[in-house]
C-alpha cells in the first residue's frame, strides 16, 4: 500500500479509537466511531481482488448502519433527559437502540452474519485489527452506559453469542472463520457479566486481545489461511507450531493457561448473584469452542501429516524470528499465576 | 411527544427500513442511509433552536461533514463492487459465504 495512505490510515485508527474512549459527548463518540469505520476501508479493500471489496461492502453497510442508530438513540434520550453525557443514558427506547447499536458494532447474537465474512476476505493482519482495535471503542461504550442497560436483553445476547460462536465454527475449514467464531463468542462472555461487574468484562476484554493477536501473528508467520494448509505448516517452523497448540488451548480457557481467567473469574461472578443456570450454560456452551481450538490444534502439533519433501523440516526456511510473537506467546499462555495482581490493579 | 420529535422518530424509522429491506441494489442501501444522515442532521439542527444552546450549533454542520465522507466512502465502495462484480446487485455479494 502507498506508506502515505497507510500512515493516514493508521494515524486516523489511533484518533478514532482515542477520541471515542476519551469521550464524555455523545458527539464525540460517534465521530470517533466513524474516523474509525472511515480509517479500515482501505485496509480491508486493499487488495482488490473480489472477496476484499465483498468484504468491504459488508463491513461498511454494517458500521453505516449502526453510526446513525447510535447517533439516534443519543439523539432521543436528549429529547427526553436535555442532556448528552454518555452515562447518564435513562430512556428505555434509547437503551434498546443503543444495544443494538452497539451489538451491531460488535457482532452480538442477532447482528453477527457479517462478521466472518469480513474477515474471511480481509488479510490476517487486516482481521487482527478488526477482531481486536476496532472492538475496543465499542465495547467501551457499552461499559460507559452498562448499568443502564436492559439485563435481559444483554443476557440473551451473550448466551446466544455464546452458542452461535460454538455451533457456527464446528463445521469450518478457513481459518479466519472459526477465529470469527471464536471472537463471537468470547463477545458474549463479555457481555454476559458486564452489568454485574464491568472490570471483568475489562480484564477478559484484554486478555482475549492478547490470545487472539498471538494467534492472528503466528498464522500470519507461518501464512496458513486453511485447515489444510495449517497440517504441514510444522515443517516449516516446528516450534512455533508447538506454541501455538497452547495459544489455542488458552484461548479456548483450559486450566493452567491465561484463558482460563476470565472464564473462571466470570463463572464465579454469576454464581454469586445467584445466577448458576446462565453460568451452566456459558461453560457448557464453551465446550463447543473447545471443540474446533482442539480440532485446529491436533492438525497442527499433534499429528504429523505427511509433508512435501522427505525430511522433517524444509531445508529452505524464511528465518521469521518475530520478537512481539514471542512475547505475545509467552503472555497468552503463562499469565494465570499472576492473577491476583491482575485483579487487584484492575 | 411532540409532533417534530414524532416526525423524525418515523423519518429516521422508515429510512432504516429501508436501509434493512433493501432487496437488490446496493445504491438503494446507499441512499437510505444519506436519508438517516439527513434526518439526523434536521434533528441536531433543531436542537439549539429548541434548547436556546448557541454553542451547540456546529454539531449539525460536524455530522454532515463525516457523513458526507461515508457517502464518498459508500459511492466508491459501489463503484469497486461494479468493478469487481459486474454491478450492484446485492445478491452478487456471495463470494464469502459460510
Amino acid at each position: 500500500m502507498n506508506p502515505h495512505a497507510m500512515l493516514v490510515s493508521t494515524l486516523s485508527l489511533l484518533l478514532g479509537t482515542t477520541i471515542t474512549i476519551s469521550s464524555n459527548h455523545w458527539v464525540m463518540a460517534w465521530t470517533g466511531l466513524e474516523i474509525n469505520t472511515l480509517a479500515i476501508i482501505p485496509f480491508i479493500s486493499e487488495p482488490h481482488h473480489p472477496r476484499a471489496i465483498e468484504a468491504t461492502v459488508k463491513y461498511f453497510l454494517v458500521q453505516a448502519t449502526a453510526s446513525p442508530l447510535l447517533l439516534f438513540s443519543s439523539m432521543s434520550n436528549a429529547w427526553a433527559t436535555g442532556q448528552w453525557d454518555i452515562t447518564q443514558l435513562t430512556h428505555p427506547t434509547s437503551c434498546i437502540l443503543l444495544t443494538i447499536a452497539i451489538s451491531m458494532k460488535l457482532g452480538l447474537v442477532p447482528f453477527h452474519f457479517w462478521f466472518p465474512e469480513v474477515l474471511q476476505g480481509s488479510s490476517m493482519t487486516t482481521a487482527l485489527l478488526l477482531s481486536t482495535a476496532l472492538k475496543l471503542p465499542p465495547i467501551t461504550i457499552l461499559l460507559m452506559t452498562s448499568h443502564s442497560l436492559n439485563p435481559t436483553l444483554l443476557t440473551i445476547m451473550a448466551i446466544s453469542s455464546a452458542a452461535l460462536g460454538g455451533w457456527m465454527g464446528l463445521n469450518q475449514t478457513q481459518i479466519r472463520k472459526i477465529l470469527a467464531f471464536s471472537s463471537i463468542s468470547h463477545m458474549g462472555w463479555m457481555v454476559v457479566i458486564i452489568i454485574y461487574n464491568p472490570n471483568l468484562t475489562l480484564l477478559t476484554f484484554y486478555l482475549y486481545t492478547l490470545m487472539t493477536t498471538t494467534v492472528f501473528l503466528t498464522l500470519s508467520t507461518t501464512k496458513t489461511l486453511k485447515l489444510t494448509t495449517m497440517m504441514t505448516s510444522w515443517t516449516k517452523t516446528p516450534m512455533l507450531t508447538a506454541t501455538l497448540m497452547m495459544t489455542l488451548l488458552s484461548l479456548a480457557g483450559l486450566p493452567p493457561l491465561t484463558g482460563f481467567l476470565p472464564k473462571w473469574l466470570i463463572i464465579q461472578e454469576l454464581t454469586k448473584r445467584e445466577m448458576t443456570l446462565t453460568a451452566t450454560i456459558m461453560a457448557m456452551l464453551s465446550l463447543l469452542g473447545l471443540f474446533f481450538y482442539l480440532r485446529l490444534a491436533y492438525y497442527s502439533t499433534i499429528t504429523l501429516p505427511p509433508n512435501t519433501t522427505n525430511h522433517m523440516k524444509q531445508w529452505h526456511t524464511n528465518k521469521t524470528t518475530s520478537t512481539p510473537v514471542a512475547i505475545l506467546t509467552s503472555l497468552a499462555t503463562l499469565l494465570l499465576p499472576l492473577s491476583p495482581m491482575i485483579l487487584t490493579t484492575l | 411527544m411532540s409532533l417534530l420529535h414524532l416526525s423524525f422518530y418515523s423519518a429516521f424509522t422508515l429510512s432504516g427500513l429501508g436501509l434493512a429491506f433493501h432487496r437488490t441494489h446496493l445504491i438503494s442501501a446507499l441512499l437510505c442511509l444519506e436519508s438517516m444522515m439527513l434526518s439526523m442532521y434536521l434533528a441536531l439542527s433543531i436542537w439549539p433552536i429548541e434548547n436556546q444552546a448557541t454553542s451547540f450549533t456546529l454539531t449539525p454542520v460536524l455530522m454532515l461533514a463525516f457523513s458526507a465522507c461515508e457517502a464518498g466512502a459508500g459511492l466508491a465502495m459501489l463503484v469497486a463492487s461494479t468493478r469487481t462484480h459486474g454491478s450492484d446487485h446485492l445478491h452478487n455479494l456471495n463470494l464469502l459465504q459460510c
